[in-house]
């Protein structure tokens, strides 16, 4: 294991093992606000060594981050280290340390099943599948379901629909014309009236018809209750 | 005749065999079929070339270990299938806390373990091991392949955990190191040792 203390920093201020760097930093012989950290850290990280395991990391994560926080202390001044220990962050770093030592066993674990995966490596077991059982016997079945089946796929084809054929196509100026007809004795029309026989495409084209040729000053709608009838009354005979 | 039985049977079968099935098959009643399996086991010593193994909640047929290498020349070994740290770590969470969610591992790790299980499902090496009755995430369980890789007779036979907590001394290495980073008060109870 890497122990990052340990581990040799080349940088513009410093040439030396990490924990020397940190020494000379607590001894204020190296001014910390002049010592680029992000430097430290591409120094640990350009190493051209084997991964780290997550222990080492997290050290070097741990000590970097105490050399954050004692330079971010001596910048904005050395006052607030006098004050009382703020008492949540005490609680939060001692359940921290509860965490890290409830914690430290499965490291270890893993270190065991590691060490038994290689001690037990050695044995070799079979792997050939075992020959499948033969089918089980076809029951015997009529043919005549699969037969029924078949012939309706076979001799049903869809008939084509022709319902289309029937419907009649409205056109708005046919109705604009239709219109214009039953008001041509220059009285007014009953909407009702008008689509009392329609289908409902056909009454909703009819308003519209009828709402063109209002916008047209053709005729003026008149309607006395709210979805009552509606007057078509020609402007022509007004 | 009943340990000839079960040789056979442990000879044929891909995967151990526990004493229950060698039971249903045999029609031989637990005693027997253990006395049996001993007397196969027996039949099987250091002169033999197989061995008789409990793993994975049963009993098979295992080449002995020494013979690893000549084994290996008549069928390719499968290519190594190393795993990380990290897969270990939270194998290792899995196998003593089992059945545990996703989440409750990435809270005792301290990080994502998002990648890390669903490669130790692709391994094969732990499975769904459905929900908590109040619901909840899905929670995962070691397997079989997981005993079988490790050599283990079943989901139990791990060391006790605490065999692998800190002692008190190393734990208060742990809050030394802590305290020397500054992320920690120096305990009035910590030894200097």
């Amino acid at each position: 294991m890497v122990d990052p203390l340990r581990m040799p920093l080349e940088i513009d201020l410093f040439e030396g093992p990490f924990d020397l760097l940190l020494t000379l930093v607590l001894r204020e012989e190296i001014e910390l606000a002049e010592l680029p950290l992000v430097e430290v850290v591409e120094a640990a990280l350009g190493r051209d060594e084997s991964p780290w395991d997550p222990a080492t990391t997290g050290e070097l994560v741990l000590v970097l981050a105490a050399m954050v926080e004692l330079k971010s202390t001596r910048m904005v001044g050395e006052d607030d280290a006098d004050e009382e220990p703020d008492l949540d962050a005490a609680e939060a770093r001692e359940r921290l340390a509860a965490q890290l030592i409830a914690y430290a066993p499965f490291p270890r674990v893993a270190a065991w099943l590691a060490e038994r995966a290689a001690t037990t490596e050695g044995p070799r077991y079979r792997r050939v599948p075992l020959g499948a059982a033969p089918a089980p016997p076809a029951t015997p079945e009529s043919s005549a379901p699969l037969a029924a089946a078949m012939a309706a796929v076979v001799s049903a084809r869809p008939v084509p629909s022709l319902t289309h054929f029937g419907q009649r196509r409205l056109s708005m100026p046919e109705l604009l014309i239709r219109l214009r007809t039953a008001l041509n004795r220059g009285r007014a029309v009953s909407f009702d009236s008008l689509v009392r026989n329609a289908g409902r495409v056909e009454e909703a084209m009819t308003l519209l018809a009828a709402l063109e040729l209002a916008r047209r000053g053709e005729v003026r709608l008149d309607q006395q209750t709210l979805f009552g009838d509606i007057a078509i009354h020609p402007c022509t005979a007004s | 005749m009943l340990a000839r039985q079960v040789e056979a049977l442990l000879f044929l079968a891909g995967d151990p065999l526990s004493v229950v099935a060698l039971c249903e098959i045999t029609e031989g009643s637990p005693g027997d079929v253990q006395r049996a399996l001993a007397e196969v086991a027996a039949r099987h010593d250091a002169d033999s070339g197989l061995e008789v193994a409990e793993i994975a909640g049963g009993h098979t047929l295992r080449t002995h270990a020494d013979l690893s290498e000549v084994c290996d020349r008549l069928r390719a070994r499968p290519p190594e299938d190393r795993l990380s740290p990290a897969a270990l770590e939270t194998l290792a969470v899995v196998a003593y806390l089992e059945p545990i969610s996703r989440p409750e591992v990435g809270r005792l790790r301290g990080v994502s373990v998002d990648s890390t299980m669903a490669s130790l499902i692709d391994r094969g090496l732990i499975e769904e091991a459905g929900r908590a009755p109040d619901g909840g995430a899905m929670r995962f369980r070691t397997t079989r392949a997981f005993q079988q890789r490790f050599g283990l007779r079943d989901a139990g036979d791990l060391p006790p955990l605490e065999q692998f907590d800190l002692t008190g001394p190393e734990a208060d290495a742990v809050r030394r190191r802590l305290a020397e980073a500054g992320l920690l008060a120096e305990s009035p109870g910590s030894t200097d040792d």
